[in-house]
Order: C-alpha cells, then sequence, then structure tokens
C-alpha cells in the first residue's frame, strides 16, 4: 500500500483507519522521487520537510481518533505554477525564480491538505505554460516515463511524468490549450480539465485569464473524482469561478453509463491523426456503444481564436519583463510571447467575439448529447527535440499540431477527461467531452471503462517495484 | 480598393515603438515569423460574420 501503484483512495482509506501510517507512505515516496526524479526530471522542489511534518500530524491525529479526510497521507505534488507555501514559485521560468516565496498554498492546494493530503513539491513545466512539450531550458526537459527519449507532454509536463512514474498518485496541473490533456495522453494517465469557472485559480500563477482551469492527473478514476470533489465549491477571492452548487461526481462511480447518450466527434476530430489516435477512439465508442458521429462547427477557426487569445493576454501578463529582460525568458517561449504584445486590439476582440458565436454553435450541435468522444492528441509522445514527423503522408511541425485536439474544447470551456488506452507501443488519450458543467458525468463513464478493462493507467513499465 | 499584402517587419516596428518594447535584434527575426504567423491566424477569422449582438466573450460583473 505504500508502493508506486496504490491510489489515492487507497492510501487515504487504509490511513483514516490506522492500517498504514502517513509518514510511513510519505518515506516511501520521498525514496521513490530520490530514485527516479532524475532519469525523469518531474519535480523542480521537493518539499520533505513540509511532508514529513504534515505526515507526522496526520499520525497524531489518527492516534486519537480524528479524521484527517479522505485523502489522508496521500502524498501529491503541483505543477510549478500554484503557489505552495514557503517555496517560490517558478512558472517555468528563471525570472519567478528571483521572486520571494510564496506566502500562502494556492486554494486548490489548501483544500486537498485539509483533505489530508501531503504536498511534495513542484513539478517542471513549460515556461509560462507556454507549450506542449516540457522542454525547458531553465529546468530542463521532463522526460516520459514510458520512453525517456520522448516529452512527457505539456505544460502540465512533470505533472504527467510524476504520476505515471508512480513517484506520487495524484498531481495537479493547469490547461489553457490542452496543457492537462496532452501530458495525460503522452504518458497514460488520467487527465481532468473540468468546465471554465468551475475550480478556483487563486494562488495559481495564470497564463492566459480567458482560457486558464486547473485540473487533476491521476492513475484512478476514483482519485480523480475524489480530488474533483474536493476542489469544488465558490472562492470569495476569484470572482471567475462558478457560483453553482457544487456536483459530486463520487455518488456516480458505480452507476454505469445508462440513459447517458454519447456520439463521436467527426469532421475534424477524425481526421489528421494517426491511425492508432482514432483506433483508441473506437475502442472507447466500442465499448460504449456510441456509433453516431457529430460535426462540431468551425474546430479550425477555433483554435486560430484561441492561439490569439492566448498569445495576447499571455504576453500582456509578462509585458513588464519583456521590456527590460527578454533575455531572461526561455528561447522557447520568448519570441511567441515578444509577438503577442503586437497584437491589434481589431484582432483579439474579433477572436473574443467569434469564442462568444463558436460556443453557441457548439451548444446546438450538443444539444441531443451528454458526451462525445475525441482523440486527445494526433500521435504519441514526439522524441525530445524533434521538430517535425510525418502525418498522413504530409511533413508537419509537431509543436504546432499537438493541440489540434484539444485546443478547441478547452476554448469554450467544455469539462473534459482524457482517459488512458494503453499500447502495444505508447499511451494514448481519448478526450470525453461533456456539456458545461457536465464534469460527473464524464467521471461517470470512466469508471465504467475502468471497470472494464478499456482504459488504465497502470504505472510505467520501467518504473514498477 | 484592394488591401495591401501584410508587412510583417513594419507591424513590429511600428507597434513595438507604439507598445514601448524595444526588441533586440537577435530576438527579432523570430518575433517577425512568429507575428506573421498570427497575422494568417487571424486571416481565418477577419472576415468571419459575426452579428452585432455578439460581444466579446469576457463578462464582467460590477
Amino acid at each position: 500500500m505504500t508502493g508506486a501503484a496504490a491510489t489515492a483512495v487507497e492510501i487515504g482509506a487504509a490511513v483514516r483507519r490506522g492500517r498504514l501510517t502517513a509518514g510511513a507512505v510519505t518515506e516511501a515516496a520521498l525514496a521513490r522521487i530520490a530514485l527516479h526524479n532524475g532519469a525523469i526530471n518531474a519535480f523542480t522542489v521537493v518539499t520533505a520537510e513540509r511532508a514529513r511534518a504534515t505526515a507526522q500530524a496526520i499520525d497524531r491525529m489518527v492516534a486519537v481518533g480524528g479524521d484527517p479526510g479522505p485523502l489522508a497521507g496521500v502524498p501529491f505534488a503541483v505543477k510549478n505554477l500554484f503557489d505552495i507555501a514557503g517555496v517560490t514559485t517558478f512558472a517555468g521560468s528563471r525570472i519567478h525564480a528571483d521572486r520571494p516565496p510564496a506566502a500562502g498554498d494556492a486554494t486548490a492546494v489548501r483544500r486537498l491538505v485539509a483533505a489530508g493530503a501531503v504536498p511534495m513539491g513542484a513539478l517542471n513545466m513549460d515556461e509560462y505554460a507556454y507549450g506542449f512539450t516540457t522542454e525547458n531550458s531553465h529546468y530542463g526537459p521532463t522526460r516520459n516515463p514510458h520512453d525517456l527519449s520522448r516529452t512527457a507532454g505539456g505544460s502540465s509536463g512533470g505533472s504527467g511524468a510524476a504520476v505515471a512514474a508512480g513517484l506520487v498518485p495524484l498531481a495537479l496541473g493547469s490547461d489553457t490549450n490542452g496543457s492537462v490533456r496532452v501530458p495525460a495522453s503522452f504518458c497514460g494517465v488520467y487527465g481532468l480539465k473540468p468546465s471554465y469557472g468551475r475550480l478556483s485559480r487563486v494562488g495559481m500563477m495564470l497564463f492566459a485569464a480567458s482560457l486558464d482551469h486547473a485540473g487533476v492527473l491521476a492513475r484512478s478514476v476514483a482519485d480523480i473524482g475524489q480530488v474533483y470533489d474536493l476542489l469544488q465549491g465558490a472562492d470569495p477571492l476569484d470572482a471567475g469561478v462558478t457560483a453553482r452548487p457544487a456536483e459530486p461526481s463520487l455518488p456516480l462511480l458505480e452507476r454505469g453509463i445508462g440513459g447517458l447518450r454519447i456520439a463521436i466527434a467527426g469532421g475534424h476530430f477524425a481526421e489528421h491523426g494517426e491511425a492508432a489516435a482514432h483506433a483508441a477512439v473506437a475502442r472507447v465508442a466500442a465499448a460504449l456503444g456510441a456509433r453516431q458521429r457529430v460535426i462540431l462547427p468551425e474546430p479550425e477557426r477555433a483554435r486560430a481564436a484561441a492561439m490569439l487569445i492566448t498569445a495576447s493576454e499571455g504576453a500582456n501578463l509578462h509585458l513588464a519583463d519583456l521590456k527590460v529582460r527578454a533575455g531572461d525568458f526561455d528561447p522557447m517561449t520568448r519570441d511567441r510571447f515578444l509577438a503577442g504584445a503586437l497584437i491589434p486590439a481589431s484582432w483579439y476582440l474579433q477572436a473574443q467575439r467569434f469564442r462568444r458565436w463558436y460556443r453557441d454553435e457548439v451548444a446546438r450541435a450538443m444539444a441531443d448529447w451528454d458526451l462525445l468522444l475525441a482523440p486527445a492528441t494526433p500521435f504519441p509522445a514526439p522524441e525530445l527535440g524533434q521538430e517535425t514527423m510525418t502525418l498522413a503522408g504530409q511533413e508537419v511541425m509537431i509543436r504546432p499540431n499537438i493541440g489540434i485536439y484539444t485546443q478547441p474544447l478547452s476554448f469554450i470551456g467544455l469539462p473534459v477527461l482524457s482517459v488512458p488506452i494503453e499500447g502495444p507501443g505508447l499511451p494514448f488519450g481519448v478526450q470525453l467531452v461533456g456539456r458545461p458543467w457536465g464534469e460527473a458525468a464524464l467521471i461517470q463513464v470512466a469508471a465504467e471503462l475502468e471497470r472494464h478493462g478499456v482504459v488504465a493507467a497502470p504505472v510505467a513499465p520501467n518504473f514498477r517495484p | 480598393m484592394t488591401n495591401k499584402p501584410f508587412d510583417a517587419e513594419a507591424h513590429v516596428d511600428a507597434m513595438a515603438a507604439a507598445v514601448g518594447l524595444a526588441i533586440d535584434p537577435a530576438h527579432r527575426p523570430g518575433v517577425i515569423r512568429y507575428v506573421r504567423f498570427l497575422e494568417s491566424v487571424h486571416g481565418r477569422l477577419a472576415d468571419f460574420p459575426l452579428a452585432e449582438a455578439l460581444t466579446p466573450a469576457p463578462d464582467f460583473e460590477p
């Protein structure tokens, strides 16, 4: 139960009942991090002291009959754009490394700790979340646990790798255009990006506020559901969080899929990718009895608009630093940030008005469906440093094409859960795409797929004890 | 009236001056390349018909 394969829910239940100590779980996780992090470069900071102190407090509480919560003693880590009290929030940058340590925990971190979870540290990412490969020039690339020569995806690459290698059972990430779902797909783990506005972003360094979401990566559906349920709820410090009541997912885990209407995203989402990406969707569709295809309107324009909004908002956020220390930005992001600062207002506003149109049209297209299926990425994890690949007989640039299936969905804040399909070969993610606020149905369907062995996220083979 | 082709270099120079961004000559080619890309991306949206009632997506509550 202290091993790499243990899920968060299993650990929490065992520690809560006194069958396992948080101290033992924490020491085992620290040992795994010490043994394996050098190979994958997922952690940028390990908060061993706080982890041990937190674990001791939990064990003391259990010893006197207290209840630390459903995540009692569960190790977790966060993309290094979430504030951890006493730790400087790098956001993947050298520039922010000059800043003082965070005064407190991000809301998401605080809620997990309040449920008994043990913070193990901060995880690598693309600088300021502007990338899909976590090839970070300041802190080094994060490597994919399934093949160390390959990218873990990004921008939450450290989160995907740490979970896939079994260093921690769960990790927080953020998703603006696919940054939770891409590493989930490449690393073969579950990755939830809830509806836009569902989860608090307080204490999370933003990238493009119009599109930023907090999310979670894990190796079991119950863990995704547990964390999602704990993170829901209004946050008086974040005006962007919905006032809707929390809608727990855990009561739906055993319900099956009866009554849910599930279709396959056609058109753009059924083209452009490797055959294996579409085969993964077909496998999930067959298991769910989904046959009908739904065409979402104008996904290519949705991507275009998302790119402009991202570039413009991202550049505006960092404009002061771009003016005085552009040379300190990662060469992987710098020119794109500088270019984003030069976008005319009319380009940006046209993109934001298109977003309104697209939201309404997609709502119409999805009116008869609870859930759509789409690939998460058009290909599995590429080699680190690889620039191009051959896709459908054509040579294409890799980095601009990684997000072709994720970006048109996050653009209008639809909830999406990427579920992992095991090889042969590298893992692939399939997106379960819900209607706004329909996260619980995604978790319900994923649980059914997991129960029938259609999807699974075992620890990557090289990292099993 | 015909639209002039987009001049990315002139755009970068004019906008950088307006924004107060001094772009290092070493970074300039990459910035021009990406501005050219963004303009082509905008081209997919520029003439897309949008009803006047469609307001920009971000909402604001006082």
